[in-house]
């Protein structure tokens, strides 16, 4: 039971990474994309390659992650520039469907649909993260770090500039914002700190194969951010928090037999998100209704 | 006076733009003279935003010059007009609705799209401080944006640009809506910023705060400049207001 708890716990701490360098784009920039999963993708991939052909190194292997998805959101930064709005949510839709093929065929990078198998046990610096505890207190470590260069950054200029995006590009522009280099940027930081999170995942699974990097999960890290409050720095922790332990949580209900407790689950799961949207439209995290 | 004295810090030469078959703006000539305060009045359709976002560079001209201190300045972008010292305001505002008033007026002097911003964040914040004040906005500087009230946002459209300290302010509709109160001390506010030698050029609909506010009226009717001249004498033409009020027969 606590190997149990000590995995979800350091997922939870990978996906609130993830889920907030989504909230750089969507909760800050207005940048809806449903292809975070590609840039997650990315940076398992190199890691995944780094740790199994350099080192296992979690510093290694998360800042090649983080270099790769960086390096490659231009793929996402080039339509944001573009289309806006729900044009843009299409565009981030094909991004993500050509991804999930590229992940599949390229075997000698990806494994193709098997993946990559047998990555080592990661280390930091020689030393062995071996045990579950050292490596959850780094996946806590980037999580925290992560949030902290976000803060800092949501709450200066940069922040400021990029909300000011959001709310209205023609204003931001008219008063000397460059609007391009500004997504372009916004994109960039957003899809590096999701490659560091992919890094860590490939480490944590010791396995990758692209079924990790699919539009359900591009889906599923769109709505973390959204359920716990978008544009706020809780929020995608909060979201994360819930999305992974309710179903987690729900699978202990009693007096349900094994073979309905799926459809029961994801029952409560729909009516629970729908509830929540009608009644706090602004993510958990976010201001409650009617407090206008 | 000198030549450069007598040279507008802005006019435009036979600005013109279509939209498909429509003449939106047909072949305008404007100056607008430092310290002065110009309004383009006109019937819905004259062309007055068009123009506005012609000068701004969110449009594109089909014919024309925009000139800045007399210089032609060819195509450009709204951000590098706001960069040459051009403030617009928008008649639907445009404010960063889920932002702080404060960080309305902030955002609106922090140009650098990087990470940090270079120059003084110390005097930013005295700037913004100080254009919250002006405004009477210094209760609400912590409130969203889109919770201020209609009279005090309209204040915070004027702060973001009194802030960034632009010598040329194009406002669209500022006053329109206002309580009396609130459109004296707007009133007195532009003054204050034409008597410092900003150039002001507002479009307003209301002739009352025309009369009372502009050193001169520029008339437009269907994309055409029609008359120019003291408000009094452009006031009174009985043709101008048979177009204006609607009863061109």
């Amino acid at each position: 039971m606590t190997a149990y708890l000590l995995n979800l716990a350091q997922l939870a701490a990978i996906f609130g990474l993830l889920a907030a360098s989504l909230n750089v784009l969507v909760g800050y920039g207005g940048i809806f994309s449903v292809a975070h999963a590609v840039f997650f993708g990315f940076g398992a991939y190199a890691g995944a390659q780094i740790a199994l052909n350099v080192a296992p190194d979690v510093l290694l292997v998360s800042a090649a992650g983080g270099l790769v998805a960086g390096v490659l959101s231009l793929a996402l930064a080039l339509p944001a520039l573009r289309v806006r709005g729900e044009y843009f949510v299409v565009a981030s839709l094909g991004l993500q469907m050509v991804a999930t093929t590229a992940f599949t065929e390229a075997e000698p990078v990806t494994g193709g649909l098997g993946g990559l198998v047998g990555i080592p046990p990661p280390q930091l610096l020689g030393l062995s993260l071996a045990s579950p505890w050292a490596f959850l207190a780094v996946c806590l470590a980037a999580l925290f770090g992560g949030l902290a260069v976000m803060r800092l950054l949501m709450r200066g200029s940069f922040g400021r500039s990029l909300m000011a995006l959001r709310d209205s590009e023609s204003a931001a522009e008219a008063f000397g914002k460059n609007v391009a280099l500004l997504k372009t940027l916004a994109v960039a930081l957003g899809c590096a700190i999701a490659g560091v999170a992919g890094g860590l995942f490939a480490l944590q699974m010791a396995f990758v194969n692209v079924e990790s990097f699919t539009l359900d999960q591009s889906v599923l890290v769109l709505a973390m951010v959204i359920v716990g409050g978008a544009g706020t720095l809780a929020g995608p922790l909060v979201g994360t928090l819930l999305l992974l332990l309710l179903p987690a949580a729900l699978s202990f209900l009693p007096g349900i037999p094994p073979t309905e407790i799926g459809a029961v689950q994801q029952a409560i799961y729909g009516l629970a998100m729908t509830l929540l949207m009608i009644f706090r439209p602004a993510g958990l995290a976010g201001r409650a209704q009617g407090k206008r | 006076m000198t030549p450069q004295a007598m040279t507008p810090p802005l006019a435009v030469r036979g600005l013109a733009k279509h939209f498909g078959g429509l003449a939106a703006v047909q072949g305008v000539d404007l100056d607008l003279p430092a310290g002065l305060i110009t309004a383009l009045v006109g019937p819905n359709g004259a062309g007055k935003t068009t123009l506005f976002n012609l000068i701004t560079g969110a449009l594109a001209p089909d014919a024309g010059d925009v000139l800045l201190d007399g210089a032609r300045l060819g195509p450009t972008t709204p951000r590098q007009i706001a960069r040459r010292g051009v403030a617009r305001s928008f008649q639907d505002l445009r404010l960063f609705d889920h932002m702080s008033a404060g960080e309305n007026v902030l955002a609106a002097i922090e140009p650098a799209a990087w990470f940090w911003q270079p120059g003084d964040a110390a005097a930013r914040r005295a700037a913004a401080a100080a254009a919250l004040a002006d405004t009477g906005l210094t209760a609400a500087a912590g409130a969203l944006a889109a919770d201020l009230a209609y009279a005090e946002r309209k204040f915070l459209s004027l702060a973001r640009i009194l802030a960034t300290g632009a010598r040329i302010w194009l406002l669209d509709e500022p006053a329109s809506g206002l309580d009396p109160a609130s459109r004296a001390r707007f009133v007195a506010l532009l003054r204050a910023a034409a008597g410092r030698g900003i150039t002001v050029c507002l479009i307003e609909h209301n002739l009352d705060i025309v009369t009372e506010l502009a050193d001169r009226i520029v008339f437009l009717d269907q994309g055409r400049k029609l008359a120019e001249g003291a408000p009094e004498a452009i006031l009174r033409d009985p043709a101008l207001a048979a177009i204006y009020f609607g009863d061109r027969a």
